[in-house]
């Protein structure tokens, strides 16, 4: 351990700046409006059937209607969709998680566990766990708990192994304090290893939502071959049912920026947290 | 005030209690042998010490590099097993770690990083005394926090501390504990030369302060902090982790220069020196 900390930041009027707020953000939106432009100029010029690929300004107001803005004709009826597909993969990333830090925290203290743990881990981690979906529809039917099923699958296994790896690399020092203090399992888990094990685990929770939102679209998607279930994914599907092409582009942006949006949430939270503390590993 | 009658006033507080003399810690025939990584045996890291501990003393435990003192410290916070004799501390044989006895750590890393300075200590008087009203458990901490000078930065996580303001927030943390024992482990090993006389100063002083005064076992490889900190001082050998000679300090908490205290350092240093 060095005694320059290469960790802390250097001060800034109240605390360290807020990721992206440095002019990179520029930048991007600089490139974000040259791709929005070439997608509308490049449909309208070479003139493209707008029933296959819609210029950008009429999926825009699609979306805008879809929300529920600009006047009569507004539906908002994406709203619906949309937290459909968020409450089901809220609940796996709760159920993932909690799931994650019971089976790593037995498998601290117990090696069968442990090795069961990482044999596990290897095995499930790299199947796309979507073709675990014609199983868990024979068991479970085109019900909500098929697509928490395969999500859960999906979203488990990086988080588990994320958490391994951050037990695994807790200084010693800081568990010798733990045992001095008399911490029992429990406290043990709560005030050291899980707050000690953050970085790693917020790198995990990255991944698994990743995975995770990944998988649920695309389960919905299946779903919406069979007319059931009203997530984003099926609200894309059934837009190709009914030649509303325009519909199913504004899904899909919607599918983005809630990728955009939760990536964020992960940023702050990395804010307030590890590197406020300057305990991020990199 | 004058430095000389500063030093005086120093030197009268850090007189041992009335009470001191019965021992709270007894070593008996200690050893502590570890398995040896690869094939078979063990390497003996203690063998054989007996020694013990009287109330109310700072007893300093010096020796060279890899004679046994971090493991013989750590045996005695409960962290290890002995391989045979015993350790007890009123009369009680040392089975586990307990807050009655808290170690402090040369490693920069044990404060929570998660947790301010004042969040520390706070947490560690909570563990402590888990009914204690929290404005209570808030001027306990903030207590402590001021007498080991850290009052300024109470408010800030330890990765904004320098390293002696780490060390600070940790001591303040095991005394905030009222622990029956301090064991310290070179807390003052990897600071600068002027910084780590000022800490054995200010530990004198807090230590001092308090109106019962804590046991103190203290690991040191420095010649000058062990005459500088310790009523009494194990030498131990090399040889492998054996008691080789245990002085009584007169000069504890002398200033620098002090001619017996300069005396006492250069036989300490020959005895580490001429090692059989
Ligand atoms: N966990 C362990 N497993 C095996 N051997 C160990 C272990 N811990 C310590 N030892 C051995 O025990 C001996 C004493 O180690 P210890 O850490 O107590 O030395 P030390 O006096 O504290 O040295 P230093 O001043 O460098 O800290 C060393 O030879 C070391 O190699
Ligand atoms: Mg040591």
């Amino acid at each position: 351990m060095s005694t320059i900390n290469e960790n802390a930041r250097p001060a800034h009027k109240g605390g360290a700046p807020l990721p992206g707020t440095s002019s990179g953000v520029l930048k991007k939106v600089v490139v974000i409006v040259l791709l929005c432009l070439a997608w509308e100029l490049t449909v309208r010029i070479l003139k493209v059937n707008k029933l296959l690929f819609p210029p950008l300004s009429d999926v825009a107001v699609r979306l805008m209607h879809g929300l529920g803005f600009g006047g009569g004709s507004a539906s908002g009826e994406l709203w619906a969709y949309i937290w459909e597909t968020l409450s089901v993969i809220l609940q796996s990333f709760a159920i993932s998680t909690a799931l994650a830090i019971l089976v790593t925290g037995l498998a601290i203290s117990n090696i069968w566990m442990r090795e069961t743990l990482s044999v596990m881990t290897g095995m499930f981690q790299p199947l796309p766990s979507i073709a675990l979906l014609p199983m868990a529809i024979l068991w479970f039917g085109f019900s909500r708990d098929s697509l928490v099923f395969v999500v859960v699958m999906a979203m488990v296994w990086p988080i588990a192994s994320s958490l391994t790896v951050g037990f695994a690399t807790i200084s010693p020092t800081l568990l010798r304090l733990g045992r001095n203090y008399e911490l029992g399992r429990f406290a043990m888990m709560k005030e050291i290893l899980l707050p000690a094990a953050l970085p790693m685990m917020i790198s995990g929770l990255r991944v698994g939502w990743g995975f995770g939102w990944r998988t649920v679209v695309a389960a919905e998607l299946v779903f919406g071959a069979t007319g059931n279930g009203g997530g984003i994914g099926w609200f894309i599907n059934n837009s190709r049912l009914f030649m509303n092409i325009g519909d199913g582009f504004a899904g899909i942006l919607l599918v983005i920026i809630v990728g955009l949006v939760t990536e964020s949430l992960f940023r702050l939270l990395q804010h307030f947290t590890t590197h406020k503390w300057g305990t991020e590993s990199y | 005030m004058t430095t000389a009658t500063t030093a005086t006033a120093v030197g009268e507080a850090l007189r041992l209690p009335a009470n001191a003399g019965s021992d709270l810690v007894v070593l008996d025939r200690v050893s502590i042998e570890f398995p040896r990584s690869r094939g078979s045996g063990h390497v003996v890291a203690v063998s054989d010490v007996s020694v013990s501990i009287r109330r109310g003393e700072k007893f300093v435990i010096l020796g060279p590099s890899g004679c046994g003192k971090s493991t013989l410290l750590t045996a005695l916070g409960g962290f290890i097993p002995v391989s045979s004799g015993a350790i007890l501390v009123d009369g009680k044989a040392v089975s586990a770690p307990s807050m009655n006895r808290v170690l402090v750590f040369q490693d920069f890393g044990q404060l929570l990083p998660w947790r301010t300075v004042s969040g520390n200590v706070e947490w560690a008087v909570g563990k402590r005394w888990p009914s204690m009203k929290p404005r209570e458990r808030k001027a306990r901490a903030a207590h402590y926090i001021d007498i080991v000078g850290l009052g300024a930065q109470a408010g800030q996580y330890p990765n904004t501390l320098s390293g002696g303001q780490k060390q600070r927030c940790a001591i303040a943390r095991a005394f905030a504990v009222q622990p029956a024992m301090l064991l310290m482990d070179e807390p003052f090993g990897a600071l600068d030369a002027i910084n780590r006389e000022r800490m054995q100063y200010e530990l004198n002083k807090v230590w001092a302060s308090e109106s019962e005064p804590v046991t103190i076992a203290f690991v040191t490889h420095d010649v000058n902090e062990a005459v500088h900190l310790g009523h009494r001082v194990m030498v131990m050998s090399r040889g492998p982790g054996r008691l080789r000679a245990l002085i009584d300090n007169p000069c504890v908490g002398s200033p620098p220069h002090d001619e017996a205290a300069l005396a006492l350092v250069q036989e300490l240093r020959d005895l580490l020196k001429d090692e059989p």
